[in-house]
């Protein structure tokens, strides 16, 4: 950790609650791309990004100075978008059954001559989305961790508490329910 | 052939393959076809980027966030005021375990006071009562069994001598004990009654009808038997003192 994220801290832990401001400016963008990335939804990301840092300013206490304010900050926001999904999910059970809809929309469309366009189109970024959602939270963050943010298995495993056998399976998982999803497509293709 | 599995397939996308799937696929058109259609749906998952937050986002979220935050008013002497308790914690357990161990050491001292007053050793005095108690009980029994013997029934031979012998060991014991004690009139009566339970025991050829005889008139001459009973006369106070031990041991 800086000495800069070090001085921030005990400021902060010294009732310097202006000192938290650099640390959340700081990591403000990362924390919001990875949030976003997870929930797929940037109002929700928002919430994620607002949560993350009242999470961490309560724990504040508690963080390890051997480790990186941001990295400690990241898997914060990645258990925060975690759980947004999970409330999100409870709300939505209903959406799952009109996003298969929406394959079926898409397989029609994609009886165009021109199969590269169709790939390329918004439709097929709305099938992406809606196969995205038919995973539970935890596969999503796991995929979204491991594909889009790049993050090792092991570094998966930390940020959302599981086992690094556990989060590869997720991400077995995953992968496995996506290409399910967009088999469909790929028939015509 | 096997071929790779789906998720041999994937560990081969993210670069944490085996080297031998890594081989097979470079043997395998099967496999190298799969990875091929894994690669591109993987490819095709790649969501857009949400759309970036420009340099004044984080002045933005900190606005948010600041207003629900409460400073840490209390801790601006936390690390003084965790030391204080720290060492205030760690004086009242030394203080409760010296107190402990002070009442400890009172209760003991208390209840070792009078024993330490009363004699050096009484736990021991008592058992050495209790053991010559019981030696010259069975002493006395046998010089009376002696006494009243027939020399010539050869079936009292054996219990007398093998009686005997058991009371030798028991006879040194208290003689040891006498000695240590001061007490001379015990000393020499159990002396006495050594030298008649040796006979008993160990006369050469056997225990036989003289020997018997001449034993008997050996005890009357010196009163041995007498001796013992007043030795024992002299039990009753000790037993007052060996009360517990009998009723807790060997009673």
């Amino acid at each position: 950790m800086g000495k800069s994220e070090h001085a921030a801290i005990q400021a902060v832990l010294a009732g310097d609650k202006e000192a938290y401001g650099a640390l959340v400016k700081q990591n403000s963008r990362s924390v919001f791309r990875v949030a976003a990335r997870i929930t797929g939804n940037e109002a929700d990301a928002e919430e994620v990004v607002q949560e993350a840092f009242l999470r961490g300013y309560r724990k504040l206490e508690a963080f390890e100075s051997r480790s990186n304010f941001s990295t400690w900050i990241y898997r914060i926001a990645v258990r925060c978008a975690l759980d947004k999904m999970n409330s999100r999910r409870a709300n939505e059970t209903m959406r799952i059954g009109s996003d298969d809809v929406d394959i079926d929309t898409v397989q029609l469309t994609d009886r165009a001559p021109d199969p590269e366009r169709i790939l390329l189109s918004g439709e097929i970024a709305k099938v992406r989305e809606s196969a995205m959602h038919a995973l539970t939270p935890m596969e999503r963050a796991a995929f979204t961790l491991r594909h889009l943010e790049e993050c090792s298995l092991e570094e998966i495993g930390e940020a959302l508490d599981i086992d690094t056998n556990a989060a590869k399976q997720a991400v077995y998982r995953a992968v496995h329910k996506l290409r399910q999803r967009l088999a469909p497509l790929k028939v015509n293709t | 052939m096997k071929h790779l599995t789906e998720e041999e397939l994937i560990n081969r996308y993210y670069g944490e393959d085996a080297p031998e799937a890594g081989r097979h696929i470079d043997a395998c058109s099967e496999c190298a076809s799969a990875l091929a259609s894994l690669t591109a749906d993987l490819a095709d998952l790649r969501s857009p980027e949400p759309s970036a937050r420009d340099a004044s986002y984080g002045e933005q979220v900190w606005s948010r966030v600041a207003p629900m935050l409460s400073a840490y008013e209390r801790k601006r002497h936390a690390p003084w005021r965790g030391l204080w308790l720290t060492l205030v914690g760690a004086t009242a357990c030394a203080a409760m375990v010296a107190g402990a161990f002070y009442a400890g050491r009172l209760w003991e001292h208390r209840q070792q006071h009078p024993s330490l007053a009363h004699t050096a050793s009484p736990a021991r005095e008592h058992v050495v009562v209790v053991l010559l108690s019981d030696h010259l009980d069975r002493s006395e029994r046998l010089l009376i069994e002696l006494k009243h013997a027939n020399p010539d029934d050869s079936q009292i031979v054996a219990p007398l001598r093998d009686e005997a012998r058991s009371l030798l060991q028991s006879n040194r014991k208290c003689r040891q004990e006498a000695e240590k004690a001061g007490d001379p009139a015990l000393t020499n009566a159990l002396d006495h009654l050594n030298e008649v339970l040796t006979q008993l025991a160990d006369e050469p050829g056997g225990l036989d009808a003289a020997a018997i005889t001449k034993l008997q008139d050996q005890m009357r001459a010196d009163g041995l038997l007498f001796e013992v009973r007043v030795l024992r006369s002299r039990i009753p106070h000790r037993e007052a003192l060996a009360t517990p031990h009998l009723k807790g041991g060997t009673a």
